[in-house]
């Protein structure tokens, strides 16, 4: 036999914070056999590098570090018996619940009852932002940097620039900074920091680095090593204003500027993309397009805390079991009755962005730009059926609201947005 | 001193032909490379482009060898196991206006000798090319596209199989007449040749005045890209180029199809005063972005994933309002020293028959015997995101390196990124192994693979970290440890 | 002289900006919840941060092991801490929670190790 061929109950794609969230959830849940599947050669995704603490203080009260949160989850995944594969790459899956995958012990095929797609997310790169000038060494994504020098032992550089104020760029402007490395400054295009507040305070503050906000880069120099870069203030409608520019001297840039879902593998199975998450179209269950399949973590939408992450990825788990406790799984019957959610005035982007059922639904929304104080609004066919105050909004922050959908019928619209 | 029969200067697609076309016969070649692999200057940084031939002015030498190396470029990338996909080219006409110079072209294709030209109409262009908005065509079938660095490493790496010698990161100080024969002082030595073939590109000017007084000078002359995402592939098939610029010799800012899925926007052109002065700018990636969206409405430059710029090596001045020529001769005041001088695009293209003709130069000289054993044959593993399910799973079982993925963009093995890292010319550089198996090359950009390439190069191949190159060799990636 | 100042707490990813009155110590508005008052109050006088970071590991599977200290500790020994760290260096296997090193500068905190290390083994 050419192929090793395995059926599982649940197979999750991705050892992350959000597949061994789901994973532990669905077996807990009853789905009998749970297979978590991870690429690289230990399980936990990128929590191991994040040696940093703040982590899980919503769910626990407790802040601990990356390792330590991940460790916790990773012991229960092994006490309740989910198979770990590490060093196991996905290639494809299909509509029909098959999973091609490959690792050295060969090509291994697994038919499942459930999948669950946790692959989390990668940088946005310099190509990303097209970013004009030479094309030196030293220029790394944050977290890369962050894999080197916590992972792997190694220092990237000496003077180093950050580009982008997101939490990733904030926590290595502090990690580099205390090993030695002078940070010149964090540069952000947006007229606020795009990081938790928490983090602007201790990693920038606290050790009086500079942030440029409403600034850009616009130029790298360097033929082998980076040796400068320029920045300028932007206008309003981000472009560079001249006249404005400066260069520094550094021999090392750091891209934080933004994080995107991985999903090549969910569209070709078929799957639809929401082009404002950039992560699967789900229903209340977060379920995607595909009976059968769900989607959590950062491949699902981009999460500022591994807290609300892990919450909404145990949903994910537990529906992925109830599936395979049905007679005649991947053919739950929503009904034809469904509402579509709309993103409104103010809202960058919201999930579930389909609902089946009547009854408390938990809405992850992320706003387009920060407020002091406002108003959600959410109105099915055009009657508002929930409004809240909300305050402090900030774009880096998803925001989690329950409502109560009442009864429906046929095609709904529901739209969500802010009133001044 | 070492001495050589033939001393090549340049790695580039061109030295490395002639190189591989030399190893033929039963000489002492040695080939000097400046940077820490070949094809690091303009032979990775262009189109990759075959082309046909039809834009060369006729009985021009870039029209002749053009269509000549055109001719045997299949066979060639065959045996070097390099990837080439004769898709054909559409040059479209956006105005009745432009229909005429469709008309001209063709006409000098014809005298070219380009074969299979056909004007064609809207239908045809849509019912291909459904993302084109074009009345009228100039279909070129002999057009092409391969990877232009694959090619010159396969050739390169060839080369080195058939007993040529290639020496990286070593510099042409200085060269010496002496009764015809040539001292060579480099960084790394002294070495004595009969002949010198001057492959230097960008740098041949620089070469020839060791020499002689050089009769031209050199106009660098920088072409911009953009790369889109794989997951563009299906908005075009074909090459797709706006008709040419009269003037110069400026193709226009194309459409090409890569081989690998991406798709490249540009060149842009632009005439500077640095010979290696590679960067990109702002503005061009907004002409090229203006441009193309002219011919293609829909392109998004949120799947930008990369952009890159390469510079031809000009050698009539911008005002010159001809297209300038190869040049592909013997010095006539230093005997054996070969020219190969203007070489830009369609050099690429041309590269094979100009390989062909240096040896007929030789010839002419010194009596040239073939080997009786020449390898003409470069063998290459498939890449293994193109093997069947069944041919992934033997690989796997004889080698487990095949099962462990390391680039998730273009799932490229860790078999293949150690097979790159054994190459015959010894370069160990992150572009070595992104040019030879494209890991890093895909949209994160080796953000995931970065860290398991320096693994494998600090486990299985005893590199220093902080020697740990990008590409040039002061293009140090790290400085040391967080903790010794 | 202005008494009032803002703070920013750093103890959950809210980020509550907190004003408080320096010279009292009493909190005007702000505060979202009682850690964050006690926060505040502490980082007028005596700002303290938990510090993390890596410390060299021999024989192990990793070359290095992460750290936190057990407690938050003053702002300014930041750096002095970190000598002391940069230092040391322990051998493999290391357990999450075991203590690296005890009382560091008299802190009161120790340095404890955020990860399971197992001995490198030869095969």
């Amino acid at each position: 036999m050419i192929l090793i061929k395995v059926t599982s109950d649940v197979t999750v794609i991705g050892g992350g914070p959000a597949g061994l969230a789901a994973g532990i959830s669905a077996k807990e849940s009853g789905a009998e056999k749970v297979i978590i599947i991870d690429r690289n050669n230990w399980i936990g995704g990128i929590l191991p590098q994040c040696i940093h603490d703040g982590f899980g203080i919503e769910a626990t009260g407790l802040s601990q570090t990356g390792p330590e949160y991940i460790n916790e989850y990773i012991k229960k995944a092994r006490n309740l018996g989910i198979t770990l594969l590490i060093e196991t790459m996905v290639l494809n899956f299909n509509n029909k619940l098959e999973i091609i995958s490959a690792s050295k012990k060969g090509l291994l095929k697994i038919k499942s009852k459930s999948i669950i797609l946790a692959m989390g997310c990668r940088e946005k790169t310099r190509g990303n932002l097209i970013i004009p000038g030479d094309r030196p060494s030293g220029i790394y994504t944050a977290g890369l940097a962050q894999a080197l020098i916590n992972l792997y032992n190694i220092m990237p550089g000496k003077n180093i620039v950050i580009l982008g104020s997101g939490d990733v760029g904030l926590i290595m402007a502090r990690r580099l900074k205390i090993e030695g490395a002078n940070i010149l400054g964090v540069i952000e295009i947006l007229p606020y920091p795009n990081g938790l507040p928490r983090n602007v305070v201790q990693c920038l503050k606290d050790y009086n680095i500079p942030l440029f906000l409403n600034h850009t880069i616009t130029s790298i120099e360097g033929k082998d090593r980076l040796k400068k870069i320029t920045i300028a203030k932007v206008d309003k409608n981000k472009k560079p204003i001249l006249g404005t520019e400066k260069t520094i001297k550094c021999d090392t840039l750091l891209l934080s500027v933004g994080l995107i879902p991985e999903n090549e593998i969910s569209s070709d199975a078929g799957i639809i993309i929401d082009s404002s998450t950039g992560g699967p179209i789900v229903n209340q269950d977060y379920r995607t397009t595909i009976p059968g399949i769900y989607a959590c973590g950062n491949c699902l939408q981009v999460y500022d805390t591994v807290d609300l992450l892990s919450i909404h990825a145990k949903i994910a788990g537990r529906q992925s079991a109830i599936n395979t406790l049905k007679e005649n799984n991947n053919n739950i019957n929503y009904a034809d009755k469904k509402i579509i959610v709309k993103p409104g005035n103010g809202i960058k982007h919201i999930i579930p962005q389909q609902i089946n059922i009547t009854g408390m639904i938990n809405f992850s929304i992320r706003v387009d730009e920060p407020k002091n104080s406002t108003k959600i609004s959410f109105k099915l066919n055009k009657n508002e059926i929930f409004i809240k105050n909300l305050k402090y909004l900030n774009p880096a922050s998803i925001i989690n609201v329950k409502v109560k959908i009442p009864k429906f019928s046929k095609n709904n619209i529901l739209e969500v947005s802010l009133n001044e | 001193m070492k001495n050589f029969h033939i001393a090549i200067i340049g790695g580039g697609v061109i030295g490395s032909a002639i190189a591989r076309e030399l190893s033929r016969y039963e000489l002492d070649i040695i080939l000097f490379e400046k940077e820490s692999d070949v094809a690091s200057s303009t032979s990775k940084a262009n189109s990759g482009v075959i082309h046909s031939g039809i834009n060369s002015p006729p009985k021009s030498l870039k029209a002749h060898f053009c269509v000549e190396g055109n001719k045997i470029f299949q066979s060639l990338a065959e045996e070097l196991s390099v990837p080439v996909k004769f898709t054909g080219k559409y040059i479209i006409a956006r105005n009745e206006e432009e229909i005429k110079d469709l008309i001209k072209l063709k006409k000098n294709g014809i005298e070219n000798n380009v074969k299979g030209l056909r004007l064609i109409e809207a239908e045809e262009i849509n019912s291909n090319e459904p993302n084109i908005s074009s009345k009228y065509a100039l279909f070129v079938p002999s057009a092409g596209i391969t990877l232009p660095y694959q090619l010159t490493i396969a050739l390169a790496e060839n080369s080195i199989i058939n007993g040529v010698k290639f020496l990286l990161e070593t510099k042409i100080i200085d060269i010496n007449n002496i009764n015809n024969k040539y001292n060579i002082k480099t960084n790394n030595g002294l070495f004595k040749s009969d002949f010198i073939i001057n492959a230097a590109g960008l740098n041949c000017r620089d070469i020839v005045q060791m020499l002689e007084e050089p009769d031209f000078k050199v106009y660098p002359c920088r072409g911009e890209y953009l790369v889109l995402d794989k997951n563009c592939n299906s908005l075009i098939k074909k090459l797709i180029y706006p008709i040419p610029q009269k003037k110069y010799g400026f193709l226009g800012i194309h459409i090409t199809p890569t081989i690998d899925g991406n798709i490249l926007l540009g060149p842009t052109f632009e005439y500077i005063n640095n010979i290696n002065d590679t960067k990109t700018t702002k503005e061009k990636m907004n002409l090229i972005l203006k441009e193309v969206k002219e011919i293609i409405p829909s392109v998004n430059e949120k799947a930008v994933i990369n952009a890159y710029s390469g510079i031809r090596c000009k050698i009539s001045p911008p005002e010159y309002d001809r297209i300038s020529d190869f040049r592909v001769e013997n010095s006539k005041i230093n005997p054996g020293l070969i020219n190969l001088l203007g070489i830009e695009s369609p050099g690429l293209s041309a590269a094979p028959a100009i390989a062909k003709e240096v040896v007929k130069i030789i010839s002419k000289n010194i009596e040239l015997s073939k080997k009786t054993k020449f390898i003409s044959k470069y063998e290459k593993y498939k890449k293994f995101s193109d093997m069947t399910n069944v041919k992934k799973s033997k690989i796997i079982k004889r080698d487990t390196n095949w099962g462990r993925i390391i680039c998730r963009c273009e799932n490229v093995t860790e078999a293949e990124v150690i097979n790159a890292l054994s190459n015959p010319l010894g370069a160990k550089t992150l572009s070595s192994v992104k040019y030879r198996c494209r890991a890093g090359m895909g949209r994160c950009q080796g953000g995931f693979c970065t860290q398991h390439i320096i693994r494998i190069m600090e486990e299985k191949f005893n590199l220093d970290r902080t020697k740990i190159k990008l590409k040039s060799q002061k293009s140090n990636l790290f400085i040391g440890k967080i903790r010794e | 002289m202005n008494e009032e100042t803002n703070i920013t707490c750093i103890l959950c990813p809210i980020g509550c900006e907190i004003r408080i009155n320096k010279k009292e110590l009493f909190i005007i508005d702000g505060a979202k919840c009682e850690k964050g008052i006690e926060y505040s109050k502490n980082e007028v006088f005596n700002p303290k941060r938990i510090l993390t970071t890596s410390i060299l590991v021999k024989n192990g599977i990793l070359p290095l092991l992460s750290v936190k200290t057990s407690k938050p500790i003053p702002k300014e020994k930041i750096f002095k801490i970190l000598k002391i760290i940069k230092r040391t260096s322990v051998n493999a296997p290391v357990e999450m929670g075991e203590i690296i090193i005890q009382n560091v500068l008299g802190t009161g905190s120790d340095i404890i190790a955020t990860k399971t290390i197992k001995k490198f083994e030869t095969s």
